[in-house]
């Protein structure tokens, strides 16, 4: 019997039509403009100004706050300006903007690609690098990954549950990265793990990636008999239900622990880190490597095979680049997405560069877009049924719309998740998430307050 | 049968008295002592319950009037106006300080002509919602959104979409400055101004901190911070902040020379007389006016 979360969750087309395109490198583009705000948390403050001469790995924004990350440059060159250029949704943040200038690379940075399973012993070297090298949560959130290994006093982790449940339709990047890095991936684990004090770690995946499934079992297991420390890992096949990969549903599908509202993860005994994020990790850890690149998807069903791919890109690369470089923006493409369909953004400004959370450039078509004309809510309940949180969106949606805070506090509405299974399933194409995640703020800014 | 009719008026009369004694004792025994003058003071709100003064409706305004006397600084209410004001001040004995009167104004000129459409918004038609999600549907990352937030808040009617222009209009008649538009805008487009001498306003209709290019770019009649209204203004009530002017009412003498200096039209007028177009030489200022008047002569 394979495990899932109890309760809600939907079954969408998983559509992973570039899952066999192997990760391919992008080259550096003559530019880059790197975010100062590229995890959650404070943006953090440049410390490179116009004219300073970087390398590749080099400190280029310092963190502004407990939760907050460094920012390394991805390439070498000259910074050419500190300012502020629209985002991804067309807002103003600060970029550093770099003329590259050849490939030089900082030192002490280890480029081979020797698998290096020696664990280092101090556990607090271990999180200074992966807090000095800038690692943050690539499973969406960007949440800085040193606060998360760090419980607080008086709290004890159980199990570190590695995701690799990929939920999100489209999406292919982590799937690649668990076939072609599973070994790296699992000494990440083992390097958490021992931080967190050596409880056992499961790496969870869902069903509809058999390969990759079989590519960690083989990695853990190979890594067991030659090498000391990787006891207690372990992968757990999951039944394939969007959003598997929400932390809480993904604790409860593994542990069958439930985190209560306002909780975090770690008040049952768990913490949830990105496959991805395990292997930032072991590159921060064992190859003094900053996070300057992850693996973004560009897929979606109007492009044609030859132009799905699967890239290792730098941050800071302008995603219009990356379009063109990949074949170009389909004209069947009606609306461009920076993540999966469900909770991605979608994209305003492609002049917007690449961030470490960048997951996607996903073309849908008009046809998939397009929303139906609202009608009145017949309170069927599959919105309730879908929900994971065990809320009922349509009562909420319907409070959120008089302003009624205390009967949507009264509801829960601060444990939405934003999966958006709601407006899924909704019949009568009410716009349920985006009603109630806007009163989910108001609630949670009351209770902040009231504090 | 008439029995019971009897029975039934006697019952009902001795249930009614007994009960009229209870209620009487608990009216006396619970009496909340209240000043009676928040009854009056209420009395001569005009009740729209809309809020503006900045408490929970007018019985709460009453109260607090009420409260803060003899210094009724901290009390107006926007609605009632300085007519209003002088009522209840009137009623609590005291004197009030005129108030300028308000109105609200949208501070956006982005038209449709003006400032183009760079990607199609298909969500949820609320500028909340809109602005939660990203920056909207122009490249002017400040403007209006145009959903309508605004024109759906307004208890007054006082605001409506222009579907020509796709921005709010306010109607001076009807807006009571309350103030409830300026809260509900995301983008913080729409500002209270006082209402001016004969009604006669000068304003920077942008807020738009975009550098010059990018401002430009994006809305033809963008503000872009050259600073030549600031340079040119005698009354120093301009003051140009992170690419954007702002013309301080208080200041403002609505001398106008502002208006033809600014190089995208981003500074506005509001109710100024129009110059009749014959008397060319009448006074060197109304740059404006010629404009349109001038093919007219062509034509005839």
């Amino acid at each position: 019997m394979m495990k899932t979360f109890s309760i809600g969750g939907i079954h969408p087309s998983d559509s992973k039509i570039s899952k066999d395109c192997k990760i391919e490198v992008l080259p550096v583009p003559s530019k880059v403009f790197i975010s100062v705000a590229q995890h959650l948390g404070a943006p953090a403050t440049p410390i490179v100004k116009a004219g300073d001469q970087v390398k590749v790995g080099q400190v280029i924004a310092e963190p502004a706050g407990f939760i907050s990350a460094y920012v390394h440059s991805s390439v070498s060159g000259t910074v050419k300006s500190v300012g502020p250029r629209k985002d991804l949704a067309g807002n103003n943040m600060t970029h550093i903007e770099i003329d590259v200038e050849g490939d030089e690379w900082a030192e002490g940075i280890d480029l081979t690609d020797t698998l290096v399973t020696a664990i280092p012993e101090d556990n607090k070297e271990i999180l200074e690098k992966i807090k000095l090298n800038g690692v943050v949560g690539l499973g969406g959130a960007t949440f800085p990954a040193h606060v998360k290994l760090c419980p607080p006093p008086g709290k004890k982790a159980d199990c570190l549950i590695l995701n690799g449940a990929e939920c999100e339709p489209y999406l292919t990047s982590d799937y690649r990265i668990m076939l072609e890095r599973s070994k790296e991936i699992v000494v990440g684990a083992a390097i958490m793990k021992q931080v967190l004090g050596g409880c056992p770690a499961v790496i969870g995946i869902e069903e509809n990636k058999p390969e990759a499934i079989k590519a960690m079992t083989a990695a853990v297991a190979e890594l067991q008999k030659t090498a000391k420390g990787y006891d207690g890992i372990s992968v757990m096949t999951l039944k394939k239900k969007y959003p598997q990969g929400g932390e809480k549903q993904l604790i409860d599908a593994v542990m069958k622990r439930q985190v209560k509202s306002m909780g975090l993860p770690i008040d049952v005994g768990a913490v949830v880190q990105n496959v991805a994020t395990s292997l930032a990790v072991y590159e921060a850890v064992q190859k003094n490597m900053p996070l300057i690149t992850n693996v973004m998807t560009i897929t979606g069903d109007c492009l044609p095979m030859e132009n799905q791919h699967n890239y290792k890109f730098r941050i800071g690369m302008p995603l219009s680049y990356i379009a063109e470089y990949a074949g170009g923006v389909p004209e069947a493409a009606a609306k461009i997405v920076s993540g999966g369909p469900m909770m991605g953004k979608a994209i305003a400004n492609l002049d917007a560069t690449t961030v470490k959370g960048s997951s996607s450039l996903l073309y849908l078509t008009a046809e998939q877009t397009v929303r139906g004309v609202e009608s009145a809510c017949i309170r069927c309940g599959k919105c309730a049924e879908a929900c994971p949180m065990g809320l009922e969106p349509f009562l909420l949606q319907k409070y959120a719309r008089n302003n009624m805070f205390d009967e949507l506090e009264d509801n829960a509405v601060q444990d939405c998740i934003e999966c958006g299974c709601c407006l899924y399933s909704c019949p009568a194409n009410i716009p349920l998430l985006d009603i109630i995640r806007l009163a989910k703020g108001d609630v949670i800014k009351i209770i902040r307050t009231r504090k | 049968m008439t029995q019971t009719i009897i029975w039934t008026i006697a019952i009902l009369t001795i249930l009614g008295a007994a009960l009229a004694v209870v209620l009487f004792v608990v009216a006396k025994k619970f009496h909340v002592e209240e000043d009676p003058r928040i009854d009056e003071v209420e009395k001569v709100l005009p009740g729209a319950n809309c809020g503006g003064c900045g408490q929970a409706g007018c019985r709460a305004f009453a109260q607090h009037c009420v409260a803060s006397s003899p210094n009724l600084d901290s009390c107006f209410c926007p609605v009632g106006g300085n007519e209003g004001m002088q009522k209840v001040a009137a009623v609590l004995g005291v004197e009030v300080a005129v108030k300028e009167p308000q109105v609200a104004v949208v501070r956006c000129n982005g038209t449709c002509e003006n400032r183009p459409r760079t990607n199609e918004y298909g969500g949820y038609q609320s500028c909340r919602v809109k602005a939660a999600l990203y920056s909207g549907d122009t490249a002017c990352s400040f403007g209006c959104l145009g959903c309508g937030d605004c024109v759906a808040v307004c208890q007054f009617g006082a605001i409506t979409m222009d579907p020509a222009t796709g921005l709010p209009v306010v109607d001076e008649e009807k807006c009571t400055a309350c103030g409830a538009c300026v809260k509900a805008c995301p983008k913080g487009v729409i500002e209270l101004r006082n209402k001016g001498r004969r009604n006669m306003r000068v304003y920077v209709s942008c807020v738009n901190k975009d550098k010059g290019a990018a401002a430009r770019k994006a809305c033809k009649a963008a503000c872009i911070g050259c600073s030549k209204c600031a340079k040119v203004c005698p009354f120093e009530a301009i003051t140009v902040e992170n690419n954007l002017a702002y013309i301080d009412y208080t200041k403002c003498r609505l001398c106008k020379k502002c208006v033809a200096e600014c190089p995208t039209g981003a500074i506005h007028t509001v109710n100024f007389p129009v110059i009749p177009p014959k008397p060319a030489a009448q006074t060197p200022k109304p740059e404006a006016a010629p404009a349109p008047a001038e093919p007219v002569k062509k034509e005839e």
